[in-house]
């Protein structure tokens, strides 16, 4: 696997590239020169089919924040018209959801056909590096990547610390090290901690035997997709460096964020010698439900809804496994809603939205609360941490107040496991 | 098996089925990597490509689902008149 | 670029009608309202952007906006989803760019008289989601389905793969409120009726105000049928050894009488080829398979069974091979996000490289298909050989009339382009291959174009032709609605109503 800045692709020409001394010498003729074959791919097609299914388009309806305009402005580059410093403020306008270059037909209809398809996640990380690395920085995402190297966790709430990153399994006696590793992300670790319990404690009934890292650090994703690539790889090394000092094999992650981060940002680090396992867990207690190793008896008497995580449903079609779950555990009634249909759905907390443009973030997950209110439901279930507190804020507006909880957290109560934590 | 391994994401050497044409995975088209030298082909892992193909099927019955409430089947048809 | 200098005491004037959020000047909000997916002269790009973005958000802010253009004499330039096939959206003389993509709500729905009024910045797909739990459709359904807006398929007289059945945009339409180029609100529809169908009161305006692309005034808000959600969906493909077959057999299917027939797609034997490339539809299928019949049918239970089995009848009796269900199905399904892909572009040696799409499209009789077919593809034919950045993805033949399958045909011939490589020479000589391609629709009583629009280079230059003496109506019309010559100018030669 490659470079994380690269788009996959080694183009044979770069014919009809006009350098023009835009940004700092050097970077900016680089980063058109390997990005140019995908933003033609975009811009010669023009198509736009992506524009309705994206979360942020919904609300801020300005063409500057579409997927077209992010592969654009990249030709534009090309030709001289922009430079980075014109550019750097639409790329913050995206959760980086997958689902546009998912809907786009050159991923949906030719992708698997020509190897090659539309890869916007890529490219807007890509191009806030591009800022980053040019001197345009963005203040509250600078300020976010600066704490979270500084106590090698996100500040997720005040005083995140190496000392109190365990703090959420003090009494459970989970061991450090082993073949499996749990990997708790920081909100589960530090803020939502209910998460990071009925995890630990349903996987410990179902026998699955694991164990936590000497040292974690946050996987790195969200610096990289704020731009700050080298330090993400400062805190990936770190933390593969810890798996292989405790002989881990496997790790399973309970945060789809993490488990994008660990799939598809560590590869392009690490190359061909990353060879971890990474299992995430809605897939795990689906097989372990399957096989009979988990049984859930305890009614759940709820009336639910199932938000589709962004990083599993579109990112990596995972939408399967929760379902199977929510229809395993007992007095349950379960309005899904499809996962096609969801690809147009968002709970606005990923890419930095949330850190840089928090009332774009709020909005967005204003909508999915509101289609989730129409279904006439008591508790909207997620199986992303990050999701819940931006969608437990919205929730707690509607009239009755709709309860958001962590799919682990039902398959504990299901499992009649007392798992305590912080739930909020 | 269910989680991710690097080591099995490299899709299998490709075998020609058509004219510009071959297969590497089960009843995936796709195109024969000589036809791909002036746009190069990217490194898709098998669960990329299987998402892909995966999600065009959904995106189709959602499509059929979002104009009408049932779609005929000419095959059925035959088979009852039979 | 600007004929008209944009002073800061105009932007400063359209802050305070809209509030500065919703004024933009940065250079990416204009470079990225320049072009639209057909192809574009991207060396050129600079000579197509406007001078100031507005996103307004209520018609009152639009009719201001126009206000202010007029007293000023500054270029408006609506644009919607900026997803035509023609250049209604592209800027010529730089000038005020509208985008209404704010102004996306569903203002009304009435299920007893069967509309909804909507703003013109909403996608038709995401109003027929929240559609659907009333039992109710919009079905304006062209390949654009899911990206194009209401607005935008008014300014562009929109065609719709569902139009024998249902109707184009300008049937499904039936009501408007439109920002006039002079900037006073008025409302059209048949007679002054927001939910009337049919009147015989004044002159029928609405149909003015449909396909001006953008010249005629802004639409701020429409009134749109609701037809009752299809029970069924048909659709059946078949495979014919040669044209003829498929051409009599298409006619034959279009002439069947059936009333839940919704459509019928001939496909000629360059797009059968062309599909080969990378559609896993039609890979597997035989040699012999040269051309394919598609047909559709919507309605109820009813009516669309008895129809399929009338439709499969005729299929093989005029020589079909009806190719199965999962290519019928899952081919139809693709059908509503049809723009073509850039990777389907092969150079003369076969390589892939992507392309932009051009879809030339004409309104063609069904006697004169055949004959439009092999002379196109000539053209194009030639244009590839001699410049080596073309590629000829063949044609299609669609049921074109509203209601109407009996009728004329949507004939498209769908070139691409290899962008990368445009210059002056390779951009005139494409524009020249439009023209003989148009030439060619004009010669056998066909029009220039059935939905895309002909306001550009290539087409633009023929629509007197086209029209006769009804392009000095035109001319006069335009003189009088916009007598500053504001409203989107440069297009479809309407610059020529201000010649004295």
């Amino acid at each position: 696997m490659t470079d994380v800045r690269g788009s996959g692709e080694r183009t044979a020409t770069n014919d009809g590239l006009q350098t023009n001394g835009h940004g700092p010498e050097g970077i900016t003729e680089e980063f058109v020169a390997e990005w140019r074959d995908s933003a033609y791919g975009c811009f010669s097609s023009g198509h736009k089919f992506c524009r309705e299914v994206c979360p942020v388009m919904q609300v801020t309806r300005n063409e500057n924040h579409t997927p077209t305009a992010f592969h654009a402005n990249i030709v534009a580059m090309e030709k001289g018209h922009l430079s980075v410093e014109d550019v750097a403020d639409d790329y913050i306008h995206c959760v980086q959801c997958g689902a546009c270059e998912l809907r786009c037909p050159n991923t949906l209809f030719t992708g698997d056909f020509y190897r090659h398809r539309t890869r916007t996640v890529d490219v807007v990380k890509a191009m806030r590096a591009l800022a980053v690395d040019s001197g345009v920085e963005q203040p509250n995402w600078k300020r976010w990547v600066e704490a979270t190297m500084q106590a090698s966790n996100e500040p997720v709430v005040d005083g995140v610390s190496q000392e109190t990153v365990r703090d959420w399994a003090e009494d459970l006696d989970i061991p450090t090290g082993g073949d499996t590793i749990l990997f708790v992300d920081c909100e589960a670790a530090f803020y939502r901690t209910s998460v990071a319990r009925a995890s630990a404690l349903v996987l410990r009934q179902a026998g699955v035997e694991f164990g936590l890292m000497q040292e974690q650090w946050c996987c790195g994703g969200p610096a990289a997709e704020m731009g700050y690539i080298e330090h993400a790889r400062t805190l990936a090394e770190h933390n593969l460096a810890d798996w292989r000092a405790i002989g881990a094999a496997r790790i399973i992650t309970l945060d789809p964020h993490d488990y994008i981060s660990f799939t598809v940002d560590y590869p392009s680090y690490f190359g061909d010698d990353y060879d971890i396992e990474i299992v995430h867990i809605t897939e795990l207690i689906a097989e372990l439900l399957h096989e009979g190793k988990l049984t859930l008896t305890q009614p759940v008497d709820r009336i639910v809804t199932y938000h589709d995580a962004c990083r599993l449903n579109k990112r990596k079609g995972i939408y399967k496994s929760p379902r199977e779950i929510l229809r395993a555990i007992p007095s349950l009634t379960f309005k899904d809603v499809d996962h096609v249909t969801q690809w147009s759905y968002c709970s606005g907390a990923g890419g930095g939205m949330r850190i840089e443009r928090p009332e774009i973030a709020e909005e967005i997950a204003r909508r999915r609360m509101e289609k989730a209110a129409e279904l006439g439901i008591d508790t909207l279930v997620s199986a992303c941490v990050w999701s819940e507190r931006p969608l437990s804020e919205r929730g707690a507006e509607q009239d009755p107040a709709i309860e958001v909880r962590d799919l682990m957290e039902l398959v504990a109560d299901a499992a009649g496991l007392d798992y305590g934590g912080v739930q909020r | 098996m269910f989680g991710f391994r690097l080591q099995t994401e490299q899709p299998p050497e490709p075998r020609p089925v058509a004219d510009g044409v071959v297969m590497r995975l089960d009843d995936v088209y796709e195109i024969d990597p000589s036809k791909m030298q002036i746009v190069r082909q990217q490194n898709m892992p098998v669960s990329d490509s299987l998402r892909i193909v995966d999600s065009r099927w959904e995106h189709l019955a959602w499509m059929h689902d979002h104009w009408a409430d049932s779609v005929l089947s000419a095959e059925e048809q035959e088979d009852s008149d039979e | 670029m600007s004929v008209v200098a944009l002073s800061d005491s105009v932007a400063d004037e359209l802050r305070s009608i809209l509030g500065s959020d919703y004024v933009l000047t940065n250079k990416s909000s204009l470079y990225n309202r320049a072009r639209v997916p057909a192809p574009f002269p991207v060396h050129r790009w600079n000579e197509h952007i406007a001078d100031i973005v507005v996103l307004p958000e209520t018609a009152e802010q639009v009719s201001e906006i126009v206000k202010l253009a007029n007293t000023h004499k500054i270029p408006v330039v609506p644009r919607a989803g900026g997803t035509g096939l023609a250049d209604g959206a592209v800027p010529m003389t730089g000038g005020i760019l509208v985008d209404i993509k704010r102004m996306n709500k569903i203002l009304d729905i009435d299920l007893v008289d069967r509309t909804v009024t909507v703003q013109p910045g909403i996608n038709m797909l995401k109003l027929n989601e929240e559609l659907r739990r009333y039992g109710v459709i919009y079905p304006d359904d062209p390949a654009s389905y899911p990206c194009s807006l209401v607005g935008g398929r008014i300014g562009t007289g929109g065609w719709s793969l569902i139009g024998a059945r249902y109707g184009h945009t300008r049937d499904l339409v039936i009501s408007m409120q439109v920002c006039l180029p002079t900037g006073e609100l008025i409302e059209v529809g048949d007679g002054g009726g927001r939910k009337i169908r049919k009147s015989s009161t004044g002159f029928q305006l609405k149909q003015l105000f449909m396909g001006h692309q953008g010249s005629l005034g802004i639409t701020t808000e429409a009134t749109l049928e609701l037809v009752s959600r299809p029970e069924a969906e048909f659709a059946a493909f078949f495979g014919y050894p040669d044209y003829e077959t498929a051409y009599s057999s298409t006619g034959a299917l279009a002439k069947s009488g059936l009333a839940s027939l919704a459509g019928v797609v001939l496909f000629d034997e360059w797009k059968v080829d062309y599909l080969r490339r990378d559609d896993e539809a039609y890979i597997p299928q035989p040699p012999e398979l040269r051309c394919v019949v598609a047909v559709a049918a919507y309605g109820s239970l009813a009516e669309t069974k008895p129809a399929s089995q009338v439709i499969m009848a005729i299929g093989k009796e005029t020589g079909g091979n009806y190719l199965g269900d999962e290519v019928s199905q899952g081919d139809w399904a693709a059908r509503h996000d049809r723009y073509a892909t850039p990777l389907h572009g092969r150079t003369p040696e076969g390589q892939v490289v992507p392309m932009s799409w051009h879809c030339e499209d004409a309104a063609i009789t069904y006697s004169a298909l055949p004959m439009v077919r092999e002379e196109w593809h000539a053209i194009a034919k030639r244009y590839i050989d001699d410049y080596g950045v073309f590629d000829d993805w063949g044609m299609f033949a669609y049921t074109n009339g509203a209601h109407k399958p009996w009728a004329d045909y949507l004939v498209e011939i769908d070139i691409g382009i290899w962008e990368q490589r445009l210059d002056d020479t390779v951009w005139d000589a494409w524009v020249q291959c439009k023209r003989e391609i148009t030439e060619v629709s004009l010669k056998y009583g066909g029009s220039i174009t059935a939905c895309h629009g002909s306001t550009r280079e290539g087409d633009a230059e023929f629509v007197p032709r086209e029209m006769g003496g009804g392009f000095d109506v035109m001319k006069k019309i335009k003189r009088v609605l916009d007598p500053n010559n504001i409203m989107n100018p440069g297009k479809n030669r309407l610059d020529e109503a201000y010649e004295d």
